[in-house]
Order: C-alpha cells, then structure tokens, then sequence
C-alpha cells in the first residue's frame, strides 16, 4: 500500500511540474550574455546599455497575465509599486519600456532589432532568439 | 515685465499649444504625453495646501509647474518652469496678507549626455544629487506636504554647472556623482541658497530593495549680507518594498572657523494599508547653530491617493518649539 501512495505522489508531482506554465526572458542573437539582476536594471531603464549595445526592453499590455508574471517574479515589484518608480520617473524624465499587445509582435520585434529583449510563454521559443533565463509559476 | 519672464512664458505657453495640437490620445495620468511622434514628452504638476498653527492660517497655491524632456540614448534634454507660490493666503488675529508670485521660475534646465555605459554627463541646472529627498521633493511625489528639514538646510537644492556620473552594475549598482558649478546660477532666486560655487561628490550603493548614499561638498553663500563658505556632508538609506518603506537622512555643515548646522535629520516610515492608502510617521531634529534654533518633533499623517498621480495629504507635527505645532492639508496632481 506504501509502495502505491508514494508512486501516485510520484505521478502527481510530476504532473503538477508539467502542468506548470514555463516561461522564458529571450533576446536578440546579438545581445551581450545578462544575469537576472541586469534584466531588473534594465525593465526599470537603470540600465541602457551594456558593451556598447543599446539595450531596448519590451513589455506586454498592463494587464496582460504573462505580464504580471513577469513583474512578480523577476522584477519582484507590484503593480502599484511600478506605478509609482514610473511616476517619480516621469519627473526625472524617464519612459517606461515599450509595450506591444501581442507574443507575435514581440517575437517579431525581438529577432529584428539588435538589443531587443523581451519575455513570452517558452512555447514560442525558436531557433532565433537567445534565451536568456526560464522560469516558471 | 522682463524680457527673460517674457521668453518662458512664450516657452509655456508653445508647450501647451503643442500639446494641444499633438498629443497622443491614449494618455495616462502621471506619465505626461509624447508631442506626435517626436521624442518629446510634456507633463506637469500642481499641489496646494493649507496650514493651520496656533495663531496663523494659510492657504497656498504652491506649485503649477510645466514638464518637458525628451531625446534618445545618447543625448536629451529636460525643461522644468514653474510658479512658485502663487498665491497665498496668511491669516492671524489681526490682519490677513495676500502675496502673489508670478514669476515663472526655471526649475531645471539641463542636457544629458550619456557618453557610454559607465558615464554620464549633465549640464545646465539641476537637482543637486545628494539624499533621496532632494531629487523627489515635489509634493506629489513625497508622501507628506511638509519637507524634511534636513533637505533644505544642508545644501543647495540646485546646482547649475555639470554633474559627472559614473555608475557600475553587475549584480548591484555602484554610482559616483561629481557636482560642480563656478560661476552664476540659472535663476539664483529658485534656491534655498544663492550660491555661486557648488563642489560636491556623493556615492551610491544599491541592490533590489535597499539603496544607501554619501554626499560632501562645499559651496560659497553669494548673498551680499551673507557670503561665507560652507561645508556638508549628508548620509542617507532608503528600504522599500510593496508594503512598506524606511527612509533616513542625517547631515550636518560648517563654515570655515565654526558648526553652522551641528545635526539635522530624519527617520521616515511609510506604510501602505492598500494601493490607496498610505499611513506615515516622521522624526525629525535639528540643531541650526548659525540662527541659533534647534527642534525635535515627529509628524503622523495620512495620504489617500485615488489613483498614485492624485494625493490628498493631511499631517500633524508636534514639536519641541514653543507654537511650531501644526495641521497640514493638501491636494497635488502629476499630469
């Protein structure tokens, strides 16, 4: 009986890490290799360019899943919390990144713009782009 | 009137008629407008108050300010005109006093040169880079209508001449800032000092949530009553997260021969009940040697926010000071 609970927990721990969402931070072939910490500086714009590349981070719309997803994980800031680092920049002169309402208008813009970095769902990674980090709910 | 009121104004007034004409229709609060499809971005702000102390009330409109900036990566720029003070209202027991301001100020007024990833060049005038205060202090942005002390007695607020910044990231960011100015400011009056000297380094250590800083320099009073060199150094350090942020600054400053300013400081805590409610406590002193006057007193407040661009603030202050005690309101918008 022992044996049956733990492989039925067995099957239902892997089907919990298959059913999980995966995610993926790509960039353009030719961007610099980035850690973590640099996609973070470069979603708040504390960082533009790295080995003389001009870096150009691109976001989903506001209230798109993947882009929540984004924020929580990898930029660890809510919602209200960007909303107000985007309003005190707005004072300093700063822009939020980008956004487009589409993964395909992402995939496109990545794989033409040299620097281009964005995020989308791992599903749509092919040969073109660089990933740069996975990760997933 | 002045030919130089006349040229900001006319400046003001191109500003709005652009952005009249050009603006984007999808526009949202607080983040300003793009003129078309030109790297030039218009905002602005406006804030007014009230203040009630034990024999005086007043009623201000403070701040009706004009924002624009724009540029690309390597080069851009930033316009900020103001009027300051616009309109006040002091009322005590036995007379009431209406002054109006209607000057219009150059804020800021700088170009940024972002010669490569580590450095960056700044010239024309600007928020001296020194604490967290000083380059956030507009009333919509700080989470109470009343300033620290600490960020008006140190130093000067603004520098005109150029700042030098070196920064270095990896998995956490270091900066150095070098400030320097020789020579006449851009609108001397639009300072806490008049000064015609400014020499200052400060350096900045940040990771996620916590970011500290170290600042010193000098600058030289060009008040005629007043000339005399002077000498500050401030530390600051900030930690923020979702709910809940911890900002400290202490400074000090000294003349040549003596402790003008032995201590001024501050602890604030600010916490956000939800993303519209914000509950904030301050503790604050000074010891201002120079006009022999020190205090210590604390500040609770509350700012409610129905939405982060619009806050309506209300403080109370306590003080050590004999009838320094006071209730503060006020109304601020970002556009």
């Amino acid at each position: 009986m022992r044996y049956i609970l733990a492989c039925f927990s067995l099957l239902v721990l892997v089907f919990v890490q298959s059913a999980a969402q995966e995610y993926a931070i790509i960039a353009h072939k030719k961007t610099p290799p980035l850690n973590l910490e640099q996609i973070r500086a470069i979603y708040l714009k504390k960082l533009s360019r790295i080995d003389n590349t001009t870096i150009v981070p691109v976001n989903l719309n506001a209230k798109d899943p993947l882009r929540q997803n984004f924020e929580k994980h990898i930029l660890h800031m809510s919602f209200q919390r960007l909303k107000s680092y985007w309003s005190r920049q707005h004072y300093l002169g700063y822009r939020p990144p980008i956004s487009m309402k589409s993964q395909k208008s992402v995939l496109s813009f990545v794989k033409n713009v040299a620097g281009a970095v964005a995020y989308i769902d791992a599903s749509n990674i092919d040969d073109d782009l660089h990933v740069v980090y996975r990760w997933r709910d | 009137m002045p030919i130089t009121t006349r040229v900001r104004r006319a400046v003001l007034l191109s500003f709005l008629a652009c952005s009249s004409l050009y603006s984007e229709s999808n526009y949202t609060l607080g983040e300003g407008f793009q003129v078309g499809e030109l790297p030039l971005y218009i905002g602005g702000y406006f804030s007014m108050d009230y203040r009630n102390r034990d024999d005086e009330q007043r009623y201000r409109i403070d701040d009706i300010a004009l924002l624009s900036y724009g540029g690309n990566n390597t080069l851009s720029y930033m316009l900020e005109l103001e009027y300051k003070e616009f309109y006040v209202n002091t009322q005590n027991r036995s007379s009431t006093t209406v002054d109006r301001d209607t000057h219009l100020y150059v804020e800021r007024l700088h170009l940024d040169y972002n010669i490569n990833e580590h450095y960056r060049l700044r010239i024309g005038k600007y928020n001296s880079p020194i604490g967290f205060w000083n380059l956030m202090h507009i009333n919509v942005l700080r989470e109470t209508t009343s300033n620290p002390v600490a960020s008006y007695i140190l130093y000067p607020m603004f520098t005109s001449g150029a700042n030098l910044t070196y920064t270095s990231f990896h998995t956490t960011s270091w900066s150095i800032d070098l400030i320097a100015q020789r020579g006449k400011a851009i609108d001397n009056g639009y300072n806490n000092y008049a000064i015609n000297r400014h020499f200052g380094v400060g350096v900045t250590y940040e990771n996620e949530d916590f970011t500290c800083k170290m600042s010193g320099g000098y600058f030289r009073n060009s008040e005629r009553q007043n000339k005399r060199d002077l000498y500050y150094a401030l530390v600051a350090a900030k930690y923020e997260t979702d709910t809940y942020t911890i900002q400290t600054e202490l400074g000090s400053q000294r003349s040549k021969k003596t402790t003008t300013t032995a201590y001024a400081g501050y602890v604030q805590a600010a916490y956000y009940f939800t993303e519209r409610h914000v509950g904030v406590a301050r503790l604050e002193g000074y010891d201002n040697r120079y006009v022999d006057e020190s205090d210590r007193f604390v500040i609770l407040g509350y700012t409610y926010r129905p939405l982060y661009p619009v806050a309506l603030k209300s403080e109370y202050q306590w003080h050590t000071r004999y009838r320094e005690n006071q209730l503060l309101f006020s109304l601020s918008v970002l556009f």
